[in-house]
């Protein structure tokens, strides 16, 4: 098992007489993407700004390759590369510039390739004020992976990307990570940390509500396979058959929808109930609890609930 | 050094590209100086005695009060700021760099109302270069650590506009550079020396211009205690986050940036 880079004991925030963040603890492996979940106000990017030493915790302890963030900011700077939820750079700087600026700062010559990668070619003389809002989050991110960071904070990365934007930053970051990178992602989208992530910590009103793979979070949860099938006649929206280990969850649109915790016994009573009743499949959908799944019924739960006032 | 050096030149190129800093650079303090030169040498003859020192002040006040401010604050509450810390910029070169970047305008600026001045309105030339171009940047310091001071303390927009134009109109009215602070009535004249703009021009026409005025320690002093007083408090309030969420108290000790000048408004004369 490789060392640990990013080490959180009892770390704890708070803002006035707002507990942001309330004693929690975690570690993060070298080459490892480690997503913080959570939903707004949970304590993710206080974390995660403690973390890049832009925030001072009010207790326990933060350590990224063996420094203390609030007190070696400047060793830490190369050391970590950081995409912020919410920064920007001045508005008459160019693609150009900024990629100059900030890699003079790093002590860096500029990565021309970066720009290239990052699909800002055609945008180098252009200003930032003037890029859109995903290729001003490309050039952020660009930034952050110039000087080649052992650790990397993204904070929420894929906000207004498109479609082909966001599927081009997985795949830099799956390059990043095989180059040993380590990558620290706070985000809302659940499938991002589900297709990216080694683990992820689900942050609930500043503390850790569940931490692991995320096979290994959804396997805590509700472990049933849910099962729609949808057919011809449509007899079975109708039918109301019961089926061995599967219970019945209504229709939803064209598909009659079961959760079961036997998938294929219940998906081959399915098939040959229909089989039997002459009405030919149209579709059939097998699916596993999703990460976000796990996460509603974590951050739903009537225990999360209570205490907000 | 080369980090530094790269910022400068950024900053430096902006002052031609970003409009509101071309404006209040060149474009305001220059069609103000043709206009108002043309108007009051023709009103008040004596006025080209002081006409190139008013004018170059009046350059510098857009610079340092009218346009730094609302730049710091603006690019603070942007994210700007942050993103800077994020790489290792230093709050040294956030605070020095704009100030140096806006002084090599400024210098642009003055020498072009120097020569202009003198060429078109027959106005007076300084008579020693280097006497005047030292005043002429300790009038800069002053008025720039003010302006700096003013943005790292303001938390907003509307707040910086109004602190730069409280300075500003009184400065413009009763600092010199359109009458004489001289010829201001008893009161009047001691409530000037509140203000930056009546020892800057005390410094500017002292030292750099024809005549034998004494040299003006007083405002010399003034001004020097002023500069290094206000970006020493800029130092000391910077933050790198928005202050619009969350206002410091701190912010109040920028008031000891006043001090300077009442002394002087007590003492001088």
């Amino acid at each position: 098992m490789s060392e640990a880079v990013v080490e959180v004991r009892d770390f704890r925030k708070r803002y006035g007489d707002a507990v942001a963040v309330d004693g929690i603890g975690f570690e993060v492996r070298s080459g490892e993407i480690f997503a913080l979940l959570g939903p707004n106000g949970s304590g993710k990017t206080s974390t995660l700004e403690s973390l890049e030493g832009i925030r001072k915790p009010d207790g326990g302890s933060l350590r990224i390759g063996g420094m203390d963030p609030s007190r070696q900011p400047r060793r830490l700077r190369n050391f970590i590369g950081v995409q912020l939820q919410t920064s920007a750079l001045p508005a008459s700087m160019t693609v150009d510039e900024a990629m100059l600026f900030f890699c003079a700062y790093h002590g860096k010559t500029p990565r021309e390739d970066l720009i290239e990668r990052l699909g800002l070619d055609e945008k180098r003389r252009v200003q930032y004020g003037k890029l859109s809002v995903g290729q001003q989050r490309r050039l952020a991110l660009a930034i952050a992976i110039a000087h080649e960071p052992r650790v990397l904070f993204l904070d929420e990365p894929t906000a207004g990307l498109d479609v082909q934007s966001r599927a081009d930053l997985h795949v830099l970051m799956a390059e990043l990570r095989a180059k040993g990178t380590t990558i620290i992602l706070a985000t809302h989208d659940m499938a991002e940390a589900d297709k990216l992530a080694d683990r992820a910590a689900i942050l609930l009103q500043g503390k850790i509500a569940a931490i692991g793979s995320p096979r290994q979070l959804t396997a805590a949860g509700d472990r049933r396979t849910r099962i729609s099938v949808s057919s011809e006649r449509g007899l079975l929206l109708e039918s109301g058959a019961d089926f061995p280990d599967a219970l019945a969850q209504g229709p939803s649109e064209d598909y009659a929808v079961y959760l079961s915790e036997n998938p294929g016994k219940s998906v081959a009573a399915i098939l040959a109930w229909l089989e039997e009743a002459g009405d030919p499949l149209v579709d059939l959908r097998v699916e596993r609890p999703s990460l976000e799944e796990r996460f509603l019924e974590i951050t739903t739960a009537p225990s999360a609930q209570g205490d907000d006032k | 050094m080369t980090a530094f050096l790269h910022h400068l030149a950024y900053d430096f190129k902006t002052g031609i590209r970003d409009r509101s800093k071309l404006l209040m650079f060149y474009l305001f303090p220059l069609v103000f100086f043709f206009l108002v030169g043309g108007l009051m040498s023709s009103v008040n003859p004596n006025f080209g005695q002081t006409m190139i020192p008013a004018m170059v002040l009046f350059a510098f006040m857009c610079s340092a009060l009218l346009n730094l401010p609302s730049l710091l604050v603006n690019a603070r509450e942007a994210g700007v700021f942050r993103s800077y810390r994020i790489n290792g910029v230093p709050a040294a070169s956030v605070l020095a760099i704009p100030v140096i970047s806006a002084a090599a305008h400024m210098a642009v600026a003055a020498v072009v109302i120097s020569l202009a001045g003198a060429r078109f309105y027959g106005a007076a030339a300084p008579a020693n270069v280097a006497l005047f171009a030292l005043a002429a940047l300790l009038s800069y310091a002053a008025y720039a650590g003010i302006g700096v001071l003013i943005g790292v303390a303001s938390g907003n927009n509307t707040v910086t506009i109004l602190i730069s134009q409280l300075i500003y109109i009184p400065s413009i009215i009763l600092g010199g550079l359109m009458v004489p602070s001289a010829m201001l009535p008893g009161g009047l004249a001691r409530l000037s020396l509140l203000l930056p703009a009546t020892h800057c021009m005390k410094v500017l026409v002292g030292l750099g211009m024809p005549g034998a005025a004494p040299t003006p320690w007083l405002s010399m002093g003034v001004l020097a205690v002023s500069a290094a007083l206000s970006f020493g408090l800029a130092a000391l309030l910077f933050e790198w986050d928005s202050r619009a969420s969350a206002p410091s108290p701190k912010a109040w000790f920028a008031l000891l940036a006043v001090l300077p000048y009442a002394v002087a408004a007590l003492i001088g004369r």
